[in-house]
């Protein structure tokens, strides 16, 4: 409790000393009413101060909630900050796909020079289990980004991607790795399986 | 006074969960590499980029490819070390620029054959706040299709200086990179997209005279 409660408390208590047994007596409850109405209220600073000094939690509790933080943020492990800049929001579902015929097509989904664009990836591969798209925008990270199935047999994906020069390629039943049949090329020369470039900004 | 102490507990653990969360945010992945030694090697080839204040992102992107290309270890190895100096070469050539992204992309221009002191004129034709990810993008893949870095380098300059803004660049790849898909010779399809973009800005002279254009910041 906080000073001003224990002065308020005090008051009531002399006041109540001074009303006698057979209450309720109607002005001595008016008393003990205008004795608690005209107690000061702390200013909003010290209610602040008030909280900040008396926890609600035991030492035990608050070791609890430390440790349940501690928890969820080794379970995350930052994959909020990280998720804009690496993963592909379409992947979460977030952002509309838009099918097309086109293999490559950027739509400009956001005004700005600098913000994503979105941009549709299709590859006509009818024979394939599953497709997904991997590139330096994902990490290269197979399954994050896969590519959904049309009733045409085409496959296609709509990811917001960053200006810029994007290389990438699919990855085929998970495990082949194939650049876009329709797109310019990139050569790799650190691994020597050539992928697809797509330069990528806001129209 | 207990109640203090308590509230400094508090205070601590809350902290210390928040800064070990971050610390796993930040660490070494786990990398997906089959071959141990290389793993080993590509984690402390990217820490040690880490402790130079060089970007881990265009590393582990690096290392990541080859996972998904299925390159032998120390395939990896090598190509993560090599990307790794180009980013050193890359900030010394683009300083004062530190970002992410302006190093990835000098980084990567680098690799493609760009020489060196290249990136050096891309930086001087902007403002140090503008950043050049896109002239360095375009350029790099202006390189990738065959056109003499000396012509692509005058190019790009040359819109930059007139104040075109970075899409307006990137509109200059995408253009060339398609002719040169139908057929057209890199060259000459250069010349005739940068002559189309030119004509959409405003004078030299009234790019002197300050005359405000897109922010192009990335």
């Amino acid at each position: 409790m906080n000073e001003a409660q224990d002065r308020m408390i005090e008051r009531v208590r002399e006041t109540l000393r001074t009303t006698p047994d057979a209450a309720p007596d109607p002005r001595a409850v008016g008393r003990l009413l205008n004795t608690v109405w005209e107690s000061p209220r702390p200013s909003a600073w010290r209610r602040l101060l008030d909280a900040w000094r008396v926890p609600a939690l035991s030492a035990l509790g608050a070791s609890a909630v430390a440790g349940f933080a501690l928890f969820v943020g080794f379970l995350t492990r930052g994959a909020l900050g990280e998720r804009l800049e690496r993963e592909p929001l379409s992947a979460t579902g977030e952002f509309p796909v838009q099918p097309g015929a086109t293999p490559v097509m950027q739509a400009a989904a956001f005004a700005g020079e600098s913000a994503p664009v979105l941009t549709q990836f299709v590859l006509d591969r009818r024979d394939a289990r599953s497709v997904s798209l991997v590139g330096d925008f994902n990490d290269w990270k197979g399954g994050s980004t896969p590519l959904t199935r049309l009733e045409s047999g085409l496959w296609t994906v709509s990811v917001p991607l960053a200006p810029g020069r994007h290389v990438y390629a699919y990855l085929i039943d998970g495990t082949l790795v194939q650049a876009d049949p329709r797109a310019p090329k990139s050569d790799d020369a650190d691994y020597g399986r050539e992928g697809s470039v797509v330069m990528v900004f806001a129209r | 006074m207990n109640m203090h102490r308590r509230v400094l507990t508090l205070v601590a653990l809350v902290l210390a969960s928040v800064s070990a969360a971050r610390a796993q945010a930040r660490g070494p992945a786990v990398l997906p590499i089959a071959d141990a030694k290389a793993r080993v090697a590509v984690e402390r080839e990217i820490a040690r980029a880490e402790a130079r204040g060089l970007p881990t992102q265009p590393l582990i992107a690096k290392a990541m490819e080859g996972v998904a290309k299925q390159a032998p270890g120390e395939q990896i190895e090598a190509a993560v070390a090599s990307m790794a100096k180009r980013l050193e070469q890359a900030r010394t050539l683009l300083a004062p620029s530190t970002s992410a992204a302006e190093l990835a992309s000098g980084a990567e221009a680098l690799r493609a054959g760009v020489p060196a002191a290249m990136l050096k004129q891309v930086r001087a034709a902007w403002p140090v706040e503008r950043s050049v990810v896109m002239p360095l993008d375009v350029l790099t893949e202006l390189v990738a299709r065959k056109i003499p870095a000396k012509h692509a380098l005058e190019q790009i300059t040359a819109l930059m200086r007139r104040g075109a803004t970075p899409s307006q660049i990137a509109s200059l790849g995408q253009a060339v990179q398609a002719d040169v898909a139908s057929g057209l010779e890199p060259d000459a399809a250069l010349e005739v997209r940068a002559r189309g973009v030119m004509s959409l800005l405003p004078s030299p002279a009234s790019v002197a005279a300050g005359a405000p254009r897109g922010s192009g910041k990335q």
